[in-house]
């Protein structure tokens, strides 16, 4: 009644649920049932719920025969075409029946039974026979389609047996398999191949069987670790440990066995052998740190893990890694306990104690982690497992950490300035007297920023390959330039000017060598601390450097921690950037806007007359506000080769990514330099013009250009040469205008000297109006305007030149003797003599300066205009 | 709580809760298809008896979370035990046994039909080939020769 077609799915579902044994016995039942229970797909299943049946390997077997089969056919057409042509009667249909054995075995699927009977398990009762064979048979099974119901045979008759004996068994000793087998490695085989073994059985009941099949092995593996145990406990390292780390590797990887291991090992129980972590504190002095206790306990450590990693590779066979859940244990159980008091404790006495002791202990940490000895079984990828390890042991710490070093940057940044700022405030009233005596220091001063400069140029054509720099010329040269110039503040002007001299720093003595200079910016760092004590009252430099120093200490403690990689890297990566942004953030707006500011307040406020002492060709403010611009030039270059050689040489920040923060903070930086500079520069011009102006107008003596004035002829003077005023005015422009080169954009310095220039001009124009001029002093006058031009050459600057050029010709006016009125009417009335410079109108101006003009006027007018049109 | 009305094979119309109704995916696919319907659902394969049966079965189990749709496929699960209720529902005469595994195939109840399956495979149990074919009311087409073959070939099995 059931078994008509639609209901064999029905039956099919009845099937699964059979215990093997039930499974053959309906076999038996019909042919239509037969095939179903013969189904080779339902004992693929079977093996595939063990883990046995491998696809890809039935799938090339499979292929392999599909090929034979075909060269087979190919050979069997050929013969068949042959045998046609031979006319001989073959039956087509003969001949596609009946295939040779060898093919349909395999392609001919689940109807196999005629060709391949199951001799090997034929016989009963092999388990007991050869117990040994037994040992492998799940390695053994082959995956071939068609072939699943007799390889599953194969375990069957194996396991079977021992599997259901022991899911019977009532205790420990009773299951057949421990009498069979008296070997534990045995023992150990049977049972994980057992454990493999009843994936398959899904037949009702199966929950009962797992579970006193798993039973059974935990007793067994009970026995088994005390076995290891006691080994452990007596040292019998190639003994006992060793033989029965293997048996429990055999029965279930041995988890159980590395944990045992890991866990017993002394060193979990007595880490305070290994040193104490409040070692680190009060040990020379009360308050004090150390990082020698950590030194010591890692050394000790690794002692002891090295130890250990020989007697690992004595137990344990190379397919089980014990060394990483060792490490792991050490890590949390041994580490981390010696950490963090140590941690603890310092971030409850000092930040900066707790800085040093994180980054400290940390370094430590990564060195101690590289002396860890590979073991056989540790896997290619140790180092970095170990690693990993290590960083978790900070990873509590990191994140509280890097904020704290950031904060403790920023406070620490802010307070050097604010303690800056207070101390310049106490001065401000000296503020008068101090410029004044930078006044007197300023060939010291200048002489100072040329060694500067050339020291700054320096590091700057090596900044490309800060790698190779580090070694050779920086490490060369700048020692001895430190050194060189260690004392120039007590150095007499001379000596400094010696030293300054490009090529011979060598020749001073070693007088007070520095410690020295690890870094090209500790190099560079050394020189400038001594060289910027004179420039301190707008913003100094040594607070740059302070800053840059702790910047760099706190990146370098934080950059170690960006190489943990990973989460943590990526965070201490970007604190870096943090601490570098930090750094720009005070350096910039904080010190070195401020400091501008009040330069160029300084310089608004400058007012030449009120100050009684010229003779320096200097302008006070302004000359100040030079050296600013040179020291911001240098703190921007420093701030540069910081950037490279701390931030992108360490990998700490991309510098190609336009959007990174960093690299736009430090453009701010530099823009805002840029603005600050040029605002000053422009403050700067008047200033420069309003001195000279005034002093045109108090040094220049009315004998100068008209010796006869005085009318004592002794007096003359016929010194052919220019006037002291013209020395000092290009002494006073061409001092400030000096300053500059080198240390801002070519093109500003451009715009700046061509600016200069034009005023210079037209503060000459105006000058010359306000003379008289005699014909004999008007060879001053053009040796003046000589003077002026030979300079105004020297700035190289093509548009300034015709302005000179025609002053130079003006001055022939003054030249021409009275009774050449005519001659005069000519040079006035040439437009092209002063190439488009001068009107005919300015010029004539010009020459009513003349001393001798209402002696010569009429006539020259007469010449200009014609006769007849004299005004009687 | 809406009901519909079912039409056996031998015409008998049994009401029954929607909820409980849809423990049968056919019924749910079709009720999905239709949308509200006031006729009796007609159900030609089953008669009244075994209709109220497996209503009964499903009544019993309507807060079972619903069958997964993708368990068929290649994961043949592990038997698990038959719950108490569901044994002695199954204690029924053979025949009806059968009719109830036929009911729930059609009406797609899975769980009932793996309730039924696991049934009968304890039932034939340790049972010989002959019981077998009793109990299944199927022929030996084998020639005695034929069967002690397969007899030969599947002996590993067998216990010992």
């Amino acid at each position: 009644m059931l078994m008509l077609d639609p209901r064999l799915e029905i039956i099919s579902t009845i099937l699964e649920y059979l215990p093997v044994q039930d499974l053959c016995r309906f076999a038996r039942v019909s042919k239509q049932l037969q095939e179903m229970v013969y189904d080779d797909s339902r004992w693929v299943h079977k093996l595939k719920l063990m883990g046995v049946w491998n696809e890809t390997e039935a799938r090339r077997r499979f292929e392999d025969a599909m090929r034979r089969r075909r060269t087979m056919q190919a050979a069997k057409a050929e013969e068949e075409r042959k045998a046609l042509q031979n006319g001989a009667k073959t039956p087509n249909l003969g001949l596609a029946t009946g295939p040779p054995p060898g093919v349909s075995t395999i392609t001919e699927g689940v109807d196999l039974m005629n060709l391949a009977p199951l001799t090997p398990i034929g016989a009963p009762r092999l388990s007991i026979v050869d117990p040994g064979s037994l040992l492998k048979v799940l390695p053994s099974i082959k995956s071939v389609r068609g072939f699943a119901r007799h390889e599953f045979g194969r375990i069957y008759t194996a396991l079977g047996p021992l599997y259901f004996d022991l899911a019977k068994a009532k205790t420990h000793t009773d299951p057949v398999v421990f009498r069979i087998y008296r070997d534990p490695e045995q023992q150990a085989q049977v049972l994980a191949q057992l454990k493999v073994f009843a994936q398959c059985d899904t037949a009702h009941g199966w929950m009962d069987r797992l579970e006193r099949l798993n039973l059974m092995i935990g007793i067994f593996e009970n026995a088994a670790l005390r076995e290891f145990e006691g080994g452990y406990e007596t040292g019998d390292i190639d003994g006992r440990m060793r033989r029965y780390a293997n048996v429990l590797i055999l029965l279930n990887g041995g988890q159980a066995c590395v944990q045992l291991f890991v866990q017993k090992h002394p060193v979990m129980f007595e880490r305070g052998e290994l040193g104490s972590p409040m070692d680190s504190f009060d040990k020379s002095m009360p308050g004090s740190f150390s990082l020698e206790p950590s030194l010591l306990f890692f050394t000790r450590l690794s002692a002891l893990l090295h130890e250990q990693a020989d007697v690992i590779d004595r137990v344990f066979p190379a397919t089980v890694n014990v060394m990483i859940p060792f490490l792991e244990r050490v890590a949390e159980d041994v580490i981390s306990e010696f950490v963090t008091p140590i941690l603890d404790e310092a971030h409850d006495r000092d930040i900066e104690q707790y800085l040093e002791a994180v980054a400290g202990i940390y370094h430590r940490l990564l060195e101690f982690a590289k002396t860890i000895k590979v073991t056989k079984g540790s896997g290619e990828r140790f180092a970095e497992d170990t690693m990993k390890i290590m960083g978790r042991v900070f990873e509590a710490h990191v994140d509280l950490y890097l904020q704290d070093e950031l904060d403790y940057f920023r406070k620490k940044c802010e307070t050097e300035v604010d303690s800056w700022e207070k101390k310049i405030l106490e001065e401000d009233a000296a503020a008068e007297s101090f410029f004044m005596s930078n006044i007197n220091r300023e060939a010291d001063k200048r002489d100072f920023l040329s060694t500067f400069k050339k020291v700054i140029l320096m590091p700057v054509s090596v900044i490309p390959s800060p790698f190779s720099a580090k070694s050779t010329p920086a490490a060369e040269t700048k020692p001895a330039e430190t050194s060189s110039y260690a004392n120039s503040d007590t150095l007499s002007v001379q000596e400094t000017l010696n030293a300054s001299r490009p090529g011979t720093p060598m020749t001073l003595g070693q007088a007070t060598p520095g410690p020295p200079p690890t870094t090209e910016l500790a190099a560079k760092a050394a020189i400038m601390n001594s060289r910027l004590e004179g420039i301190r009252s707008l913003f100094s430099l040594e607070v740059a450097l302070n800053l840059v120093h702790s910047a760099k200490s706190s990146l370098e403690r934080a950059a170690l921690f960006a190489t943990a990689g990973g989460q943590t890297g990526e965070e201490a990566r970007e604190q870096c950037e943090q601490i570098f942004i930090a750094l720009l953030r005070v350096l910039g707006p904080r010190h070195v806007k401020a400091g501008f500011d009040k330069a160029v307040e300084h310089l608004s406020k400058y007012n030449p007359r009120e100050i009684t002492e010229h003779s320096q060709p200097g302008v006070a403010p302004l000359v100040t506000f030079l050296e600013l611009v040179n020291v911001g030039d240098l703190i921007q270059q420093m701030i540069d080769v910081f950037y490279e050689q701390e931030l992108v040489a360490a990998k700490l920040t991309d510098p190609n990514d336009f959007l990174n923060p960093a690299a736009k903070e430090k453009k701010r930086f530099e823009q805002m330099l840029d603005e600050r500079v040029a605002a000053g520069l422009n403050m700067g011009i008047d200033v420069l013009i309003d001195e000279v102006d005034h002093l045109f107008a108090i040094t220049q003596q009315t004998t100068d250009f008209n010796p006869g004035a005085i009318g004592d002829a002794s007096l003359r003077d016929f010194d052919i040469g220019p006037t002291k005023t013209a020395i000092r005015v290009i002494e006073v422009v061409s001092s400030h205008t000096r300053l500059l080169t080198g240390s801002t954009d070519k093109n500003v310095l451009d715009v700046f000297n061509q600016e200069v220039g034009v005023r210079l001009f037209a503060s000459l124009c105006k000058h010359i109006k306000r003379q008289r001029i005699s014909v004999d002093g008007a060879i001053k006058l053009i040796s003046d305007l000589n003077h002026y031009h030979s300079y105004i050459t020297t700035l190289k600057i093509k548009p300034l030149v015709p302005y000179f050029n025609a002053l130079r010709e003006l001055s022939q006016i003054y030249l021409i003797d009275p009774s050449h009125a005519k001659q005069m009417a000519t040079v006035i009335a040439d437009p092209n003599r002063f190439g488009g410079i001068f009107r005919v109108e300015e010029v004539y101006e010009y020459a009513t300066r003349r001393e001798d003009w209402y002696r010569v006027k009429k006539e020259v007018e007469r010449a200009m205009y014609g006769i007849g049109c004299c005004i009687s | 709580m809406s009901e519909i009305k079912l039409l056996s094979s031998d015409q008998a119309t049994i009401t029954v809760e929607k909820s409980v109704a849809e423990r049968s995916i056919l019924i749910k696919n079709m009720l999905e298809d239709v949308g509200e319907v006031t006729e009796a659902i007609p159900i030609p394969n089953v008669n009244e008896n075994v209709l109220k049966k497996v209503i009964e079965w499903c009544e019993h189990h309507k807060g079972d979370p619903p069958a997964q749709a993708d368990d068929d496929s290649d994961s043949r699960k592990k038997s698990s035990d038959i719950d108490e209720w569901d044994q002695k529902f199954m204690q029924v005469d053979q025949e009806m046994l059968f009719e109830i595994i036929l009911a729930a195939n059609y009406l797609d109840i899975k769980p009932l039909l793996d309730v039924g399956c696991k049934t009968v495979a304890n039932m034939i149990k340790g049972k010989s080939p002959e019981e077998i074919r009793k109990t299944f009311n199927i022929q030996n087409d084998f020639t005695p020769d034929e069967e002690e073959q397969i007899r030969r070939e599947n002996e590993w099995a067998e216990d010992r």
